[in-house]
């Protein structure tokens, strides 16, 4: 009894001395943040005078927000934004799980190297790719300058990472007894994937959602090389503007990335109940 | 069953949708009045906003449809340029450092010699009998002064002619920081002002910067003895000396010296007449201008300014560029020089010092107004024909050294000429 | 229906993995080879020619002295940078599963970080070292402060720091699957043979949990391996040129100094590289796992 209350104490003691180590953690890792915060609200010279007031000399001001929705085309660069976001990832999401069942249940030699390929292309640094990408869609083929263009090249590109994922979450997590008796019942192989290993694939169908939705959301190298017309351009792209050759507008810059950041930022905490549990599927193979 | 239709559905809402993004694409492409669309590679980032109003007014004006590109600050506008030209879509006009100009001439710029500005203008550049550079803007470098904070200390008017050799300049320096300015001085660490702006002049102010840099290049010029390049050397050991970063050059960044510049908690900045971008985002003070380095000289090379024109228009000349669009990119060059909305968009919206003798430049900034005044007398010209990594190599792995005082000046020589040697020269 | 005829197969394939492999194909294989083939020409970027040279790229590859210390420097950056993200990842994993008060506010909160990217990170971060940070400092010890990007170790250092803080939320995750897949039984029956906490970990969890070490090790290797955002916006090789990593040198030979074959075969080993330190570290993760 004795024994037990002691443990009991201690497991406590441990338990809140390792919130508070977490606490501390969370605030070093949420500090580019405040920053990021505090200052969108202050002008250029108080900025650099003062980073860390709260409110500078030349006191509180939503200007760079205002400045900074006009000079992006915010709502039009927002909009462009969110149809390539979302099309890439609802198409990667789909091709790349049919993928990784394919792969998972055949065990065919077309699908082992294009598996291997995938996993290869993940070390290909971009640079590597970018000037024959550009050369080959652009001089060859002219289809840049389209958002459709962009939305097939995100998705190809991101298509090994998920498959990868899926791979693992349908090795995992999917019996093959379910889907034999599936086929029993008469289904066929789309039939069954669609109406009982896809429902499954949940958690990871999120996990990749947030991830890809945020590696499109923010990439900028890809989208720059691609779209080269204003009434295409997205977020990053038109961000641009505020980075000077020499110099920066901190707080246009400051305001631009608190805009930017807060679609991705609510589709995270409305996924993110998921995203350790797809995690976990993906992870253990 | 429902399950597969909703994911029918989606799987036709998203075809629908990509086609609909297709079609969007492809119609922006055309479409404006007279249907000519030109498009114009804007490198000097500061003046982005005032070059899209004016590209608004002019399409309304013109009837031609103007759209201005802001230069990727990630990379260099030569590497911009490179994708365009893989891409197969190159700007209509593409402005870019005076280097660059050689190297895409031949292939991509358009004759410009039949043009009417071309007389007015000594600056412009020609590349194998070709007239490919329309020369943008006049910049040239200095010291950057606040005559408010010296005179606030000294208690008379700041008169930059008496302070052409070192020895004046120090006993200026000792009042200052007697009179309470602790360090008057402030020195950028960005590698470009080091390497691409200061150390540039040691070339820029030989008599034959070219047979200089060759003689560099060639391995037989020996900087330890140069008298030049000790002369600037002793005047930037004079300025780290009051740097007001001193301890820390490193933190000294452009923003960080402009606001103290501006602010008059510095006297003196090296920089270039473009610094007034920065300067005048901080509770700056009109009482400013642009000196000559004080050297201790007899060559004269301490009574101007080093620059000249400073980025270049250039007009494509491929298959990509139709023969309305290069006529409208001509129509647009020629506004600019010739017409009064043209002038008042260089000189007044962009504050830029023209580069062409028939524009009245009135009312510019303090900074322009230096380079002005020095420039109608003759300023000491950039040089243009430095190896493509110099910038990097000098500015960064050596300047910055020297700056920190990690090497001494004879490792500085040595490291610059052992650079040469191993650079590869640029055509010209 | 047969299910071993080549028909079936094929269109079995085509069916589930058509429109993935041809887009696959045609933004990263095709691309891929035809970069293959630049490495073997004289190309400038922009010019109309590009003439055949052999392998002259590669040799001025193997010559960049400079290449080859930035991919030195390349693997000390990615060593620590590894380590580390992998040891506050594990530790912040065991925290978090240990069924404290809010365990789930510090999983959602540390994996904050990967919402914003690239090169706005870098910005974001310079200014906290060069202004936040040295401010801080000065108001504390009321002296000048150097920032952390003032010498060539520091700027290495701070470049580790934003990608621990980058990666490590991401890895916690992973990490987190790992120690909920060990069973509650195993670790119970642990206790009951004596083992302390610290000891069923290193004896117990580790070796059970060596899937996830796998795949977190390789993500973190390749990604440190082919860092260039952040390189470019929080360094920009300063001071001196010796903050600068492999994958932003292959970037300047190729555009800033319009070298692009030489700049071509410099990525191309660097990706060599990368596919060596990846696959063989799997392969070992693997064995381990077996014998395990």
């Amino acid at each position: 009894m004795d024994q037990n209350k002691k443990a009991a104490i201690a497991k406590r003691i441990r338990h809140i001395l390792m919130i508070l180590v977490l606490a501390i953690l969370f605030i070093i890792v949420i500090f580019p943040f405040i920053l990021v915060l505090i200052n969108a609200f202050k002008v250029k010279s108080d900025i650099t005078a003062d980073p860390l007031r709260l409110i500078g000399k030349h006191g509180f001001t939503l200007d760079n927000f205002t400045n900074a929705m006009k000079k992006m085309n915010f709502w039009k660069v927002f909009g462009n934004s969110l149809i390539i976001t979302t099309f890439s990832t609802i198409l990667t999401i789909f091709l790349s799980s049919m993928t990784a069942h394919l792969i998972v249940r055949n065990n065919w030699k077309a699908n082992k190297i294009l598996f291997v390929l995938m996993i290869a292309s993940m070390v290909i640094p971009f640079q590597v790719l970018m000037i024959p990408l550009v050369s080959l869609y652009g001089g060859v083929f002219g289809i840049l300058n389209h958002r459709i263009t962009l939305i097939l090249m995100h998705t190809g590109f991101s298509v090994s990472m998920a498959t990868f994922m899926f791979h693992g979450a349908i090795n995992t997590n999917v019996p093959i007894s379910l889907e034999e008796a599936a086929k029993i019942d008469g289904c066929t192989k789309w039939q069954t994937f669609w109406r009982i290993v896809f429902p499954i694939l949940k958690p990871t169908v999120a996990t990749v959602a947030i991830i890809d939705a945020m590696a499109f959301w923010n990439d900028y190298l890809l989208p720059s090389l691609v779209l080269k017309q204003k009434d295409l351009f997205t977020i990053p792209i038109a961000t641009k503007v505020f980075y000077g050759t020499y110099s920066t507008d901190t707080g246009l810059i400051m305001a631009a990335l608190l805009l930017a950041m807060l679609p991705i930022l609510i589709l995270y905490l409305f996924l993110q109940r998921y995203i350790v549990e797809g995690i976990t599927a993906g992870a253990v193979k | 069953m429902k399950k597969r239709v909703v994911s029918l559905m989606l799987v036709g809402v998203i075809a629908l949708s990509l086609a609909a993004c297709g079609n969007n694409g492809g119609s922006t492409q055309g479409g404006s009045d007279s249907g000519v669309k030109i498009t114009i590679l804007n490198s000097k980032t500061e003046i982005q906003t005032q070059f899209e109003e004016m590209a608004e007014k002019y399409s309304e004006e013109k009837g031609v449809e103007v759209e201005v590109y802001n230069a990727d600050t990630d990379t260099t506008v030569a590497s911009q340029v490179a994708t365009q030209y893989a891409s197969g879509n190159p700007y209509t006009i593409t402005m870019v450092d005076a280097k660059d100009i050689y190297s895409l001439a031949d292939e991509y710029a358009y004759d410009l010699s039949n043009e009417d500005w071309a007389s007015h203008t000594t600056l412009g550049i020609t590349v194998n009998g070709k007239l490919a550079g329309f020369p943008v803007c006049v910049e040239a470098r200095g010291l950057i002064y606040n005559a408010d904070a010296i005179e606030a200390i000294t208690g008379e008017e700041f008169k930059p002619e008496n302070y052409t050799t070192l020895k004046d300049f120090t006993a200026l320096l000792d009042e200052l920081v007697a009179g309470g300015m602790e360090s008057p001085v402030g020195i950028l660490s960005e590698y470009w002002s080091l390497g691409a702006h200061y150390f540039a002049e040691v070339y820029e102010q030989q008599t034959d910067p070219d047979a200089f840099v060759n003689g560099l290049l060639a391995g037989t010029e020996d900087l330890d003895s140069n008298d030049k390049f000790n002369q600037l050397m002793d005047t930037f050991d004079t300025l780290k000396k009051y740097n007001y970063a001193k301890d820390s050059a490193a933190n000294a960044d452009r923003e960080e010296s402009s606001m103290k510049l501006a602010e008059g908690e510095i006297a003196f900045m090296f920089g270039g007449n473009w610094d007034w971008s920065v300067i005048n985002q901080y509770d700056y003070t009109e009482n400013m201008g642009i000196m000559p380095v004080p050297e201790d000289t007899t060559d004269g090379t301490n009574t101007t300014l080093v620059g000249g024109g400073s980025k270049y228009f250039f007009v494509d000349s491929s298959d990509s560029t139709s023969d309305d669009q290069r006529k409208a990119a001509l129509d647009f060059l020629n506004w600019l020089v010739s017409d009064e909305e043209g002038n008042t968009f260089l000189t007044e919206s962009c504050a830029l010092v023209p580069a062409f003798d028939n524009i009245d430049a009135a009312s510019l900034d303090p900074l322009s107004s230096s380079v002005k005044s020095y420039s109608d007398s003759g300023l000491i010209a950039n040089y243009n024909f430095l190896p493509d990594d110099h910038m990097t190599v000098v500015g960064q792995e050596i300047m910055q050294k020297y700056l920190d005082d990690v090497i001494d000046r004879a490792e500085l020589a040595s490291q610059v000429e052992e650079y040469f040697k191993g650079a590869t020269a640029i055509p010209h | 229906m047969k299910t071993n005829s080549f028909g079936y197969k094929f269109r079995q394939y085509l069916l589930f993995a058509g429109v993935t492999t041809f887009l696959f194909t045609a933004v990263v294989i095709v691309p891929f080879f035809y970069g293959l083939y630049l490495t073997f020409t004289k190309y400038d970027g922009v010019s109309t020619s590009k003439p055949l040279v052999g392998f002259a790229n590669y040799i001025s590859a193997f010559k960049d002295t400079d290449y080859w210390v930035s991919l030195g420097r390349t693997f000390i950056f990615s060593a620590i940078a590894v380590v580390l993200v992998n040891l506050f990842a594990f530790v912040l994993a065991y925290m978090v599963t240990t069924g404290i008060k809010g365990q789930n506010f510090f999983r959602t909160g540390f994996f904050i970080p990967n919402l914003i990217g690239g090169i706005v990170l870098g910005y974001v971060w310079k200014f906290v070292f060069n202004k936040a940070l040295v401010e801080l400092t000065e108001n504390i010890t009321s002296g000048n402060a150097k920032s952390l990007l003032a010498t060539p170790t520091g700027a290495i250092a701070a470049l580790i720091i934003v990608s621990v803080w980058q990666y490590a939320g991401y890895m916690m995750l992973i990490y987190v699957a790992g120690f909920m897949s060990v069973s509650e039984d195993v670790i119970e029956a642990a206790k009951i043979d004596g083992c302390t906490g610290t000891q069923s970990i290193i004896h117990i969890s580790i070796p059970l949990m060596s899937a996830s070490f796998v795949q977190c090790l390789f993500l973190t290797i390749t990604r440190c391996f082919m860092v260039y955002d952040v390189n470019f916006s929080l360094t920009n090789g300063d001071p001196y040129g010796e903050s600068a990593l492999a994958a932003m040198h292959v970037f300047n030979t190729a555009f800033t100094n319009k070298d692009y074959g030489t700049g071509q075969a410099e990525a191309l080993i660097l990706f060599v590289i990368c596919a060596v330190v990846g696959g063989l570290q799997v392969y070992v993760g693997k064995k381990a796992e077996v014998e395990a």
